[in-house]
């Protein structure tokens, strides 16, 4: 079977019981693999949702038909029900870890069950061992992998939880090959819930290839394109994602404090320029990746991954921290901790802005960087002002009494880009299924980046229709697996033609499309099950009634109603958005 | 005496000129004139960056005057005038 190794295993960790699972060539074809097929895999038989933590709840490491094969491949989907929102969630990380998983004959797992005492998943040659982790356990992530290599192989990729995880913080991440991170949505607390420390995989067995000739004249001309592209063959590559803080900043849309301004006056300091200048070593980057965007670094007694854009911000402007080492530490210690570092620095952003409100008695003061690593530290372990920490803003803010200083959406924080800034970005965030993020329609690229038009950011006209577009879109590209950077060079044409070279099986673009469809939809009856409406496809009401007073985004604010009423008709949903009988019958659902 | 026009250089464009900012003498001009004049303050050419052969705005350059992209304007025949702060941003992504 070409792009696949022809074997998803499930595995129950209480009974050990495992079985193989088959997967038709039409379920392939209607939903790729990653995140589609783990999303669709999720859901059979149909569950009624159930609690993150219950031991039925699956947890699913996944692959796709790409994985392997061609630039970027190296990744894969971590999909389960999130404890941080209650929706559906997948969240992707690079590395090597997809890849390897492959090599070592399998497409993807499906835990369920909880072991009773730590256990870690060693995958080689298509089996898949159960392995005591109790000499793991309480270990960060850093010495998990060592300490995995040492008993498997030094060539392993390890994907594993760390404190963080083990704890059960509602945004703990599962971290693999070092530094890389599936960040959002808790999925390492989810892991913890289960007891598994870890799943390794080590092997070389090969992607097979349906067309070789085919795809040897495609990747050598992929590699041209995203080489000669400005983005992805010269940006990324010299100064990171962090190139977006200047950027961002001077359209007066960079949540500083919470959101609460637009605009850093120390943005500068905090910079991919700044980085690229100071603690750089070296690029780093994923599975035959040509472009390198990871940024090894170090300080004058630390050496670590990043910070990523996302980051730099977190725990910088949005914090009111200039302090670029002390950024990079805090982005170091959740690498470690295994932490998503947008909600854990969102999650402090509500903090502050609680304690100067008088909400909230701790002493949490805008720009303190001295304190940020022992923040950080105490909601890996839950200890102290940790604790609170660990819930996430959405819980944090209610606890206190002002629920709307919690800068999120269905309970996961919005990252790194005020909505005010952007219309289409904001509609992506409210109705990005996940909740609060950038990743499922990412309309920076045309609202401020002119990537693949050039858009006015402050209309709303058309924006539904370009939304739900792009939602597809990055649909298809998490379920193929790709990374999304290509999205800068190359479009849903390649990117078909790439998945027919691979697998054999063709897809015309338009029926590519409905692939990404029919999964954003899937995943939306889901969280409609799980009592999700047109109520939660929100935003704090700071993005509906303040206005911003400084910067080229001031006096602006969001306006999402009549949007979200144009999104709902796009996407053939009800007024409360919810998919027709029609729509569902058209997709096949 | 012309007054000055403040230009700011981002991303790979600061490390082809090699400085942050410039100044540019000038009391109400086009960006297109700006730009010829901010190469010779900076002492390096770097418009190639920007513009194509055609001295159209290449894909994803991003230039701010006073923080609005002059795509929303006049594109290069947008005017600027003293006092006024032009960002000048190379073709950049992330996310």
């Amino acid at each position: 079977m070409s792009g696949w190794m022809g074997k998803i295993v499930a595995i129950d960790l209480g009974s050990r019981e495992r079985r193989t699972v088959a997967v038709s060539e039409e379920t392939r074809r209607r939903f790729l693999g990653g995140r589609g097929l783990g999303v669709r895999l999720y859901n059979d038989p149909c569950p009624d949702p159930i609690d993150p933590f219950d031991p039925d709840n699956a947890l699913i490491f996944m692959t796709g038909p790409l994985t392997g094969t061609t630039m970027t491949s190296g990744r894969y989907q971590v999909v389960s029900r999130s404890p941080l929102t209650g929706t559906i969630c997948d969240s992707s990380s690079g590395g090597t870890f997809g890849a390897a998983l492959k090599g070592a004959g399998v497409d993807g797992l499906i835990v369920r069950g909880r072991a009773e005492r730590p256990v870690y998943l060693a995958v080689q040659d298509g089996e898949v061992e159960v392995r005591d982790a109790a000499a793991l356990w309480g270990l960060d992530t850093q010495k998990t992998q060592k300490a995995v290599q040492a008993e498997i192989s030094s060539k392993a990729s390890v994907a594993c939880i760390g404190p963080a995880g083990e704890n059960r913080v509602l945004f703990a991440a599962v971290m693999n090959d070092k530094d890389r991170a599936a960040g959002r949505g808790g999925m390492g607390a989810v892991m913890g819930g289960k007891n598994l420390k870890a799943v390794a995989a080590s092997g070389n067995r090969a992607v097979a290839i349906a067309d070789p000739a085919g795809y040897k004249d495609l990747t050598a001309r992929l590699d041209r394109i995203v080489d000669k592209n400005p983005v992805t063959g010269k940006s990324l590559q010299v100064l990171g994602t962090s190139v977006l803080v200047n950027i961002i900043n001077a359209h007066g849309m960079f949540p500083t404090e919470n959101f609460r301004r637009g605009v850093f006056n120390d943005a500068e300091g905090t910079s991919g320029e700044k980085i690229a200048e100071t603690l750089l070593e070296r690029q780093s980057a994923c599975y035959k990746c040509p472009i390198g965007c990871g940024r090894t670094t170090r300080t004058r007694t630390k050496r670590g991954e990043g910070p990523e854009y996302e980051t730099a911000w977190a725990f910088g402007a949005n914090l009111g921290i200039s302090d670029l080492t002390a950024i990079a530490e805090a982005n170091y210690a959740c690498n470690e901790l295994g932490l998503d570092t947008i909600t854990m620095g969102g999650t402090l952003g509500c903090a502050m802005e609680l304690r100067e409100t008088g909400a909230w008695k701790e002493n949490f003061r805008w720009g303190e960087a001295g304190r940020l690593l022992d923040w950080v530290t105490d909601t890996a372990y839950r200890r102290g002002v940790g604790a609170d920490l660990a819930l996430g803003s959405k819980r944090l803010a209610v606890k206190h009494g002002r629920p709307e200083l919690a800068m999120q959406v269905k309970g996961m924080e919005i990252p790194a880009y005020d909505p005010r800034g952007a219309q289409g970005m904001a509609l992506s965030y409210a109705t990005s299924n996940r909740g609060g993020c950038h990743m499922r329609a990412y309309m920076i690229a045309p609202e401020i980046l002119g990537h693949p038009v050039f858009l006015d950011r402050f209309s709303t006209a058309g924006k539904a229709e370009l939304v739900a577009l792009f939602q597809d879109v990055s649909a298809v590209v998490d379920s193929a697996v790709l990374c999304r950077f290509l999205q800068f060079a190359v479009g849903i044409s390649t990117f078909a033609e790439i998945l027919r070279t691979v697998t054999g099986l063709d897809w015309s673009e338009e029926e590519l499309m409905r692939v990404g469809r029919r999964i954003y939809t899937l995943e939306r009856l889901f969280n409609i099950r799980a009592g999700f409406g047109r109520a939660d496809d929100a935003l704090p009401p700071r993005f509906l009634n303040e206005e911003l007073q400084t910067g080229s985004s001031r006096r602006r604010r969001v306006g999402l109603e009549p949007m979200l009423d144009d999104y709902y008709a796009v996407r053939g949903w009800d007024r409360n958005g919810v998919p027709r009988p029609q729509t569902l019958a058209e997709l096949g659902l | 005496m012309d007054g000055i026009i403040k230009v700011q250089f981002f991303g790979l464009l600061r490390r082809r000129v090699r400085t942050a900012a410039v100044d540019v003498a000038g009391e109400d001009v086009s960006v297109l004139t700006l730009l010829g004049r901010a190469e010779k303050a900076a002492g390096g050419r770097f418009l190639d960056e920007l513009l194509d052969r055609e001295k159209e705005l290449l894909a994803g350059t991003i230039i701010l005057v006073n923080g609005e992209n002059i795509r929303l304007k006049q594109g290069l025949e947008t005017r600027v005038r003293a006092g006024d702060t032009v960002a000048l941003f190379s073709p950049a992504g992330g996310g």
